[in-house]
């Protein structure tokens, strides 16, 4: 059942990609009513997944990649939607919703069975951490989708040519000011992540163990570019070009780092996230 | 008892500024010009439009030819302007092509810039006040207000107003793909002509917070300033306000006032803040180099114009579109036009022969004496089956012809064949 709602969902995440890309090109009402039509329709039954598996397993569902990747996939469209309170950014939702159909689909696809969870992950910081690790990725995806925008609108400018087929893009500015502030926030929630697994892990595993965890050192790397990066825009004006590719390469870090860690079952995160 | 509609006037296409300020009408002198068009001979209800791009008269009444003559005539008298000038200038339309073009105007395909939407804001007003002071009746006020949804399903089926087609607008449209919101906005006029003045108009009509403006000549640069509600800043002192600018446009001509040495200088000061420059002159006064810096768009005149060449081109084929619902809406609106002269005929017919049938029922049951009221009935049945028989076929004639496409004859047949005007009730006791 949940797996047929997780499909429904990733379904409907497609067509709103399809509706998303409609309404760049021709900005018309209807695409638009469509697109946050299927979001949110989409989202709904994503959340009735997440939540018939958290009943059957009895706890957050997170133990294996494939779970995680669904929780990240309905965090990136919740996101998604909280960022469009001021305005709807139609463009934004035609980077995001292929990702968040990509990973659902990914999700539908992996999931295995309920297992019982590891007598070492039972812990009160399961779901803590990994919300907010989660989270963190979900905000940086927004960042990094807002600067790809960036970086098409800013050519399309910088060629000094006329809208084109490209009539729903958003400004620079805003496209701008979405990114900065995903990766303010982004920057935090990484930061508790990174805090809460450190406590965690010291609690529950041998003193030292977890300095080498390839998960961790990943996960420092990313918030060291970020944090760079957020010390640029704040204090010497970095903005604009520079500050979208260096938003897109954390984020790509980031990729690497889920990937990686979870084909090549690489330390303690291996496997399940 | 038939309508006719008749359109008389001219516009940007026909006459130029200094005619058409002649005849226009002002606004506390459509009042009374439209009394005094009603009264014309001929003239049943009539509206006046009256903008800077034109002056027209809608009129109806029975005779189209009638009021076709007095409507030059009027727009002559009521500006005392000799007849004789307006000769060439003024342009006659009828019927179907009055209304066409009412329509065509209220979409703002007869603009100069097609697609602007003042046209239809104005065209609302002069209709208001035409209807309030009577002028207007049951035609006109259905041929205006279909000409207003007309245009409201012009705007929303096609893109005819999406896309910027003047320098200012195309400016505008470049800004709000670079800026988000304008009222924090600095923008910077450099060189006070037209063409700069206009596009510093659009920037504050999208709300730009502040505009600074320089000249060659200090005073023009105050009277514009002045006039926009900006700063007047020295000319020498340009290069010292640049960084304040997030969008500058530039419209003097001569040699180059902006390098790109004080751009990169302006950025730094700006801490990347992005700027927009406008270079509207030619030769071009904005060093081209200066888009090479980040942060910096740089769009010189002939980019505009490639910007506004694609928007017309996005236009030309909306308006194709547009032009194929004003033909639907023009015929649907004629029919209904047409649908008022053939009820009244066929009423009038029907009218008539039951007149006739009781009247000669009336006279001969006199002289059949005492019949059974059975009898009298079947003789009230049978003339009436008689008449509903012979009027069949012309009726039906008659309301398929109004289907037609623009048939009168079978109405004015009607009329002249059963003698349908005269009201002598002599004709009837023949």
């Amino acid at each position: 059942m949940e797996i047929v709602l997780l499909r429904g969902a990733a379904g409907l995440y497609l067509g709103a990609t399809i509706a998303a890309l409609v309404g760049i090109a021709v900005r018309k009402d209807f695409p638009t009513r469509l697109f946050h039509w299927l979001v949110g329709a989409g989202l709904a039954l994503h959340v009735a997944s997440l939540g018939i598996r958290s009943v059957l397993v009895g706890h957050l569902p997170v133990a294996n990649f494939g779970e995680g990747l669904s929780l990240l996939a309905a965090l990136l469209v919740g996101v998604f939607l909280v960022v469009q309170r001021r305005g709807p950014l139609i463009a934004l939702g035609a980077v995001v919703m292929p990702l968040a159909f990509g990973i659902t689909l990914s999700a539908s696809v992996l999931k295995g069975g309920a297992q019982p969870l590891p007598a070492m992950l039972q812990s009160i910081w399961l779901p803590i951490h990994v919300l907010l690790a989660l989270l963190g990725d979900a905000v940086f995806a927004i960042a990094c989708s807002a600067s790809v925008l960036y970086l098409i609108q800013e050519r399309r400018l910088k060629a000094r040519r006329g809208r084109g087929v490209l009539k729903g893009l958003p400004s620079l500015e805003r496209l701008d000011q979405v990114s900065y502030s995903a990766l303010k926030w982004g920057l935090i929630l990484l930061t508790l992540g990174i805090l809460t697994g450190i406590v965690w892990a010291h609690e529950a595993w041998e003193r030292g163990d977890w300095l080498a965890d390839p998960k961790l050192l990943f996960s420092v790397l990313v918030w060291a570019m970020y944090t760079v990066l957020l010390q640029g825009r704040m204090t010497a004006g970095w903005r604009g070009r520079w500050a979208a590719q260096l938003t897109i390469a954390g984020f790509a870090v980031i990729i690497v780092s889920l990937v990686s860690v979870n084909v090549f079952r690489l330390g303690a995160h291996g496997g399940a996230f | 008892m038939s309508h006719g509609i008749v359109l008389v006037g001219l516009s940007h296409h026909t006459a130029p500024v200094e005619v058409r300020e002649r005849i226009a009408f002002a606004n506390g002198r459509l009042e009374p010009a439209l009394k005094m068009l009603v009264n014309r001979p001929g003239v049943e209800e009539g509206v006046i439009v009256s903008t800077c791009n034109r002056v027209e008269v809608v009129a109806c009444g029975s005779d189209p030819d009638v009021i076709a003559g007095e409507l030059p005539a009027f727009l002559a008298d009521t500006h005392t302007v000799p007849a004789a000038d307006l000769t060439g200038q003024l342009y006659t339309h009828r019927d179907r092509e009055a209304v066409r073009h009412l329509f065509r105007v209220a979409s703002s395909l007869d603009s100069m810039v097609v697609g602007e939407p003042q046209v239809l804001g104005q065209l609302k007003e002069q209709y208001a006040v035409a209807a309030a002071v009577g002028a207007s009746g049951r035609i006109l006020h259905r041929c205006f207000h279909k000409s207003f949804s007309v245009a409201k399903r012009i705007r929303s089926e096609t893109g005819i107003a999406e896309r910027a087609v003047s320098v200012g607008s195309a400016a505008v449209e470049l800004a709000c793909d670079i800026f988000d919101r304008f009222d924090d906005k600095t923008a910077l006029l450099l060189g006070a002509g037209v063409m700069g003045e206009l596009t510093a108009r659009q920037l504050l009509a999208k709300g730009t917070d502040t505009l600074m403006v320089a000249n060659r000549t200090f005073e023009r640069a105050a009277d514009v300033a002045r006039e926009l509600g900006g700063i007047a800043v020295p000319f020498e002192r340009v290069g010292r306000m640049l960084h304040l600018a997030d969008l500058v446009v530039c419209a003097a001509g001569g040699d180059v006032l902006v390098h790109a040495a004080q751009i990169e200088e302006a950025m730094r000061e700006r801490r990347g803040r992005p700027m927009l420059l406008i270079d509207l002159a030619v030769p071009r006064a904005i060093e081209p180099a200066v888009s090479e810096l980040d942060g910096v768009y740089l769009f010189d005149i002939d980019d505009l114009d490639g910007v506004i060449a694609e928007n017309r081109g996005v236009r030309a084929g909306e308006a194709g579109r547009a032009e194929a619902i004003v033909d639907a809406e023009v015929e649907g609106f004629w029919h209904w036009l047409e649908g008022l002269d053939v009820v009244p005929t066929i009423v009038a017919l029907r009218d008539k022969f039951e007149r006739i049938r009781q009247r000669e029922v009336a006279r001969h049951l006199a002289s059949l004496g005492d019949l059974e009221p059975r009898e009298r009935e079947v003789v009230e049945r049978l003339t009436r089956a008689i008449v509903n028989k012979v009027l069949h076929h012309p009726v039906t004639a008659l309301r398929r012809h109004r289907m037609g496409q623009g048939e009168t004859r079978y109405i004015e047949a009607a009329r002249s064949l059963f003698h349908l005007e005269g009201d002598d009730p002599a004709d009837e006791e023949e």
